[in-house]
């Protein structure tokens, strides 16, 4: 690694030589310490990050780099390219070759039509807007009539979720009541052009209203887990589980929106997804979870911005509806979800407290995300906070939140952009 | 958050018109009705101290055209790292109650947002300047009484009291110094709720375009708190004939 630290170094000392005068680097340097507020106080987290951003324009053509590194004490650093596109400009249109993020949708902190960028899951929600995405390799071409888009982008290769490692604290394996072993063969979705994703958007932008409405064909991102039985000759009673993650493909279309009106700005976003497999109870396999639905579902939300007095809040409604729906799906037929933000400034806007929080209906658990930031110099901040994970103990499922009950942590961040 | 024109402001507090025993109406009606050109660019130093002496910087790249029913103004923030390719648009209408339209481009999320417009007494980016200082509130909106006249270095002055006619707008009361003749406001007075001198905006440097006069620098003194805010203007172009292009998500995206 440090071999590959060496050549990081050298490279970006060649680019900013060669570049000279036309290269413009920013970025960013980052310590962050998290600390379980379990009874051994254990460090949930304790990274230095270095995160450049290179970017280059001339007449009609630009690039952009953003490599960076995360250190953590006593590992080999990681070292990663987080975008790397090039742009080209022509009078109503721009092209984007590369790795590159692609962020679609009017919803804060959920994924409906932002799902041409799959996510980083490596921390749970808990990472910084940038780092909770990971590019992808892709061409997008961006037609412009106005003050309306079209945008087309092709991705050749698909990319999934980055889950967490099996070790992490924010590792989810799913309980089931028989020993499982794990096949990994038959995740991966061979490199060629008939497995590429394709995305259209139109999108507008008006005194009235914001909208964009998008379609695409993908391969889900999140593995869906086949499971079967490990049965012995002559032993009719399964003595585990084979697990098999497997991603399947998927259709979409949605649309989303944001219009102001008396002070209120309101939003809303939705998708109709097509071909989803879900997990299905078998009643020939006493009950364990061996079957596999494929369900259309929607997922759409409806939310609001507004202030009172020089604090802003934000809530949105978010519901999931598996149509069509069989009692035998694991999944709820409708999953329900809450966030709300309010956020306020003090000494001049140096000073920031929020409250950000997401609420599982169904399950009553919650992550609540109260912070306090100050800018101690332009460009110098501050950050403390916590994560607070809730679970409802009278619930039959833990909820996607209240199952990190444990993971209640602490942190601090202090960051200096450049 | 709410954003306005910097520079529109500064055009909308000169004036060139003549004229004789005006009303007060009158006279913010010069300051107020007078060429500001179809478009103008410049470059932004916003300078923040507070009452410990502890300097922040802000320096930001404007545009604004005049469009059909109305004004188009997009901001790209370019330092302090921490919000740089940060980018504001505003679409403003003559419509009289029509509100602006906003939106800000975020870098960290890469999506443009619509704000809402509706905070006008909120300070811009922790300056002493609220949204509302910064626009371009209409004469009709305040009753103007003409206190004195005055000679300061050499010029004849008109101080002229206005009171607005919202009783819950956040200042009680304010009072202009307008050169007479020329119609370009010198000084200007905010008072609180509490008909306490709040703060104190004065010019301390412009420059002349053809029959538009570019305030280059103008300093907003927060009494009560013992804190200003400094505004210098920069590499002002008027009548570049900027495109209408500039003013869209695109753009916002893109940056300078």
């Amino acid at each position: 690694m440090k071999n590959q630290t060496l050549k990081f170094s050298l490279i970006m000392l060649i680019g900013a030589n060669l570049f000279a005068q036309n290269l413009d680097i920013n970025g960013y340097v980052r310590s962050y310490m998290g600390v379980l507020t379990n009874d051994n106080y254990d460090y949930s987290i304790n990274q230095n990050t270095l995160d450049l951003k290179l970017k280059r324009t001339d007449d009609n053509v630009s690039f952009f780099a953003n490599p960076f590194i995360y250190q953590y004490p006593n590992q080999d650093a990681h070292l990663g390219l987080r975008e790397a596109y090039m742009d080209v400009y022509f009078d109503n249109m721009d092209l984007r070759i590369g790795k590159q993020q692609i962020i679609w949708g009017k919803a804060d902190g959920m994924f409906i039509t932002d799902i041409v960028s799959p996510k980083d899951l490596g921390e749970f929600l808990l990472r910084d807007f940038d780092e909770i995405r990971t590019g992808i390799t892709s061409l997008k071409a961006n037609y412009y009539l106005g003050d309306n888009t079209v945008e087309m982008v092709w991705i050749p290769t698909f990319t999934p979720t980055i889950m967490p490692d099996e070790t992490s604290i924010w590792s989810r394996i799913p309980e089931f009541p028989l020993p499982i072993t794990i096949d990994e063969s038959q995740k991966e979705i061979p490199a060629r052009l008939e497995n590429s994703e394709g995305f259209i958007k139109f999108s507008g932008m008006s005194s009235l209203l914001d909208y964009e409405i998008m379609a695409g064909t993908m391969w889900d991102d999140d593995p869906t887990l086949h499971v079967s039985p490990i049965i012995e000759l002559g032993n009719p009673q399964p003595l585990g589980l084979m697990l098999t993650p497997k991603h399947h493909q998927l259709t979409l279309a949605g649309g989303s929106f944001s219009s102001e009106l008396g002070g209120f700005i309101f939003r809303g976003e939705g998708a109709y997804y097509m071909g989803k497999q879900f997990s299905a109870l078998n009643p020939d396999q006493m009950n364990l979870p061996t079957s596999l639905l494929e369900k259309d579902y929607v997922h759409y939300l409806i939310g609001t911005d507004f202030s009172i007095g020089t604090t802003r809040f934000s809530t949105q409604f978010i519901q999931r509806a598996i149509l069509d729906y069989d009692d035998m799906i694991v999944q709820e037929e409708l999953d329900n979800t809450m966030t709300f933000l309010a956020n306020r400034t003090f000494l001049q806007e140096t000073l920031t407290l929020q409250l950000f929080g997401y609420v599982g209906l169904n399950n009553e658990d919650a992550l609540i995300r109260p912070s306090l930031t100050y800018d101690v110099a332009d460009g110098f901040e501050i950050l403390a906070g916590a994560n607070i994970f809730i679970q409802n103990d009278e619930s039959e499922t833990t909820g996607l939140f209240g199952h990190y009950d444990d993971n209640d942590m602490v942190y601090l961040k202090v960051k200096y952009s450049f | 958050m709410k954003l306005k024109s910097i520079l529109t402001t500064i055009i909308l507090f000169s004036g060139l018109t003549y004229a004789q025993d005006l009303t007060g109406l009158e006279v913010i009606q010069n300051v107020y009705n007078r060429p500001t050109g179809n478009d103008m660019t410049g470059n932004l130093i916003m300078t923040i101290e507070n009452s410990r002496g502890n300097q922040r910087v802000r320096k930001i790249k404007q545009y604004v055209k005049t469009v059909k029913g109305g004004e188009k103004k997009i901001m790209f923030f370019l330092s302090p790292a921490d919000v740089k390719n940060t980018s504001f648009m505003t679409w403003s209408y003559d419509e009289k109650g029509k509100s602006d339209d906003q939106w800000i481009y975020l870098p960290a999320l890469k999506k443009v947002k619509r704000i809402s417009s509706d905070s006008k007494g909120d300070y811009f980016m922790g300056s002493d300047f609220t949204y509302d200082d910064l626009g371009d509130r209409h004469p009709s909106d305040d009753n103007h009484t003409i206190l004195r006249e005055e000679v300061i270095d050499g010029k004849e002055i008109i101080v002229i009291e206005s009171v607005p006619k919202d009783e819950e707008y956040m200042y009680s009361r304010t009072v202009t110094w307008v050169i007479k003749d020329s119609w370009i406001g010198l000084k200007k007075e905010f008072y609180d709720e509490d008909d306490e001198l709040l703060k104190i905006l004065t010019v301390e440097g412009q420059k002349s375009f053809g029959d538009v006069i570019i305030l280059t620098k103008v300093k907003m003194n927060n009494v009560q708190r013992n804190q200003f805010t400094i505004m210098e203007f920069s590499d002002v172009q008027i009548d570049t004939g900027i495109p209408n292009n500039k003013f869209t998500e695109r753009m916002m995206k893109r940056g300078i």
